[in-house]
Parts: C-alpha cells; structure tokens; sequence
C-alpha cells in the first residue's frame, strides 16, 4: 500500500469503503489467516476468529489514529482475538489453557486440514511447552516468516528482547525435540 | 542420541491447509457478518437503553416502597411514649390545665392514695414556715 493514510480515507468514506474493504480483505485474508491458525491451531476456529478480526476491523477503523501502521494494528487484534478465544473455549471445557493446547496438538492428525507428519506434530508439542509469550514470537518469526521489526510493531516489544525472547524458544525447542 | 538442530534442518512448514475454494468465498462471508452486525448493533443498543430505563424505575419504586410505608404508619399512629415526652417538653399544658381535666372519681383515686396520719400533717404544718398564710387561706 503506497499511501497509507489515502487508503484509510477511502476505508472509511461510504462511498469507497466496500471497494477499499474488498481490498484490505485480499491483501490481508491469507497472512492473517495463518496468524491466526498458528495460535488457534484448527481450521474451524481460525475460521471463526478471522471473520470476528475483520468485523472489528471494520467497526473499529474511525477510532484508528494511525499511531502505528495499519498492518500491526490489525495483527494485534488479531493476536487478541485468537488469545481471547482460546481463554474463552478452555474455561468452556473446564480446562486449563495449555491442557487444550495439548487436546488440540492430540487431534490435528486426525483434522482433515492438516498435512503434517510426525515431525510437525512433535515440534507443536515443543511449542506448546513454552511461555505464551515466547510462543508467539516462535510463530511469528519461524512459521510467518515476520521481520523482527514488524513482529516488535505487532507485540509492541523492543527488537532485542524479541531476537533473546525467539533465541530461548530455540533453544527449549532442540532440547525438547531431542529428549522426546 | 542425535542432538536436533533447528538450523540444520529443512525448513519444518506448519502444515496447516485450508479448504479449496475457502479465500475466495471469505471476503463475502465477511462483508455479510459487517451488514449484519451494524443492524444488530442499533437494535441491540436501543433494547438496551429501554432495558437499562425499566430496570432504574424498578429500583427506585422498589427502594420508595419501605419509606412511603414508615412515612405513613408513623404519622398516623403515636405511641404512648412519644406522646408522654411530648406533653413533658413540648406542650404549653401546666398543672391547672391538667387539675380541670379531672373529674370525681380522679379526685377520690387520689384521696386514696395520699394516706396521710394526723401525726404527720402536725409535722408539716408546724415545719412549715408559711402555716400562717395557709391558715388565713
């Protein structure tokens, strides 16, 4: 997007906003998507929390300042989507966070939406076993393939907590993938 | 063992896919739901704003209901004491107006009641410096 600023303009005029809309969906559905499932892990519940990310992108775009970019600012609700969610669907099942972390690693093979073999498995296992924190910016950097900038804009953290936060995740990973 | 290095491994994709057609038809999906809530959110709203009025006007009638009640049993019915405390402190009634409100039977309950010997009376009158005046009476 060249010109940022233009782009929220015509976001939030009526009588650009469906085009501007269709826009920011197609640039935006698929690296969103993935954010999203990294953290969620199933397809039906990315589904989900990617259709509430939009609906509150929309909703919530004439408050945007415009402090940060575009770009973070909708990852960010996205993070807080998926997070809340998943809050939401443990205390629904009466279990702890990282217990349906594990349920959820426990069901992928069998989840039509995913083609991975026993090495994926194993490293979601290894994800699992780490802080909330250090998860996310595991995801973001190995899987998503962010900038350490982009991923520093998105959390709101400074790069080098971010390159020791990614280091420990590494390092927890080998270890775990190793002794398992 | 053989000590894993993340590095030194091909690239581990997520493995995660989606269905087929799925990015083609989310956009509509999507645009739908932003129709759809922005309806809801008026009406949503507006219920609220009534629900939230009735609920205040039921607590507050609810909350008048005991003082109304106080207010009225208290000035209606005096109970004994209030009345006794107030004819005390309060009213302008003295002894006189008392004594005319007495009739016979009053005047003999306290005849009765002051059971006086001769002996005694001799006693008062002859202590009392100011017997020559109530003689003269």
């Amino acid at each position: 997007m060249t010109n940022e600023e233009e782009f929220i303009g015509q976001l939030l005029n009526p009588k650009t906003q469906n085009t501007a809309f269709q826009k920011l969906l197609s640039e935006y559905q698929r690296p969103l998507y993935s954010h999203i499932r990294n953290i969620v892990l199933n397809h039906d519940d990315a589904d989900d929390v990617l259709q509430n990310t939009f609906v509150k992108v929309f909703q919530y775009l004439k408050n945007f300042k415009g402090e940060s970019k575009l770009f973070s600012w909708m990852y960010r609700i996205a993070t807080n989507e998926a997070l809340t969610f998943l809050n939401q669907k443990a205390k629904l099942n009466q279990l702890t966070s990282e217990a349906l972390q594990n349920k959820t690693i426990d069901n992928l093979p069998a989840d039509v939406y995913f083609d991975g073999s026993e090495i994926q498995i194993k490293l979601q296992k290894a994800i699992a076993t780490l802080p909330q924190k250090q998860q996310l910016v595991f995801k973001m950097k190995y899987f998503e393939e962010l900038k350490y900038e982009e991923i520093a804009e998105i959390l709101g953290t400074s790069v080098g907590a971010l390159k020791a936060s990614y280091h420990h995740a590494v390092k927890k990973i080998e270890l775990y993938v190793t002794t398992n | 063992m053989k000590t894993f290095k993340l590095e030194n491994e091909p690239k581990i994709k997520s493995g995660f896919k989606t269905p087929d057609d799925y990015f083609d038809t989310f956009s509509t999906k999507v645009l739908e739901q932003v129709d759809k809530k922005e309806v809801k959110v008026i009406a949503l709203n507006r219920r609220k704003k009534v629900i939230s009025i009735v609920a205040a006007a039921v607590i507050l009638i609810g909350l008048m209901i005991p003082i109304v009640n106080n207010y009225n049993s208290k000035s209606k019915e005096l109970d004994a004491e209030t009345l006794e405390t107030y004819l005390s402190y309060q009213s302008n009634l003295n002894q006189y107006d008392l004594i005319k409100e007495l009739d016979n039977t009053d005047i003999q309950k306290l005849g009765k009641n002051v059971a006086l010997e001769d002996e005694t009376i001799e006693d008062i009158l002859s202590s009392n410096p100011n017997i020559e005046n109530l003689i003269s009476e």
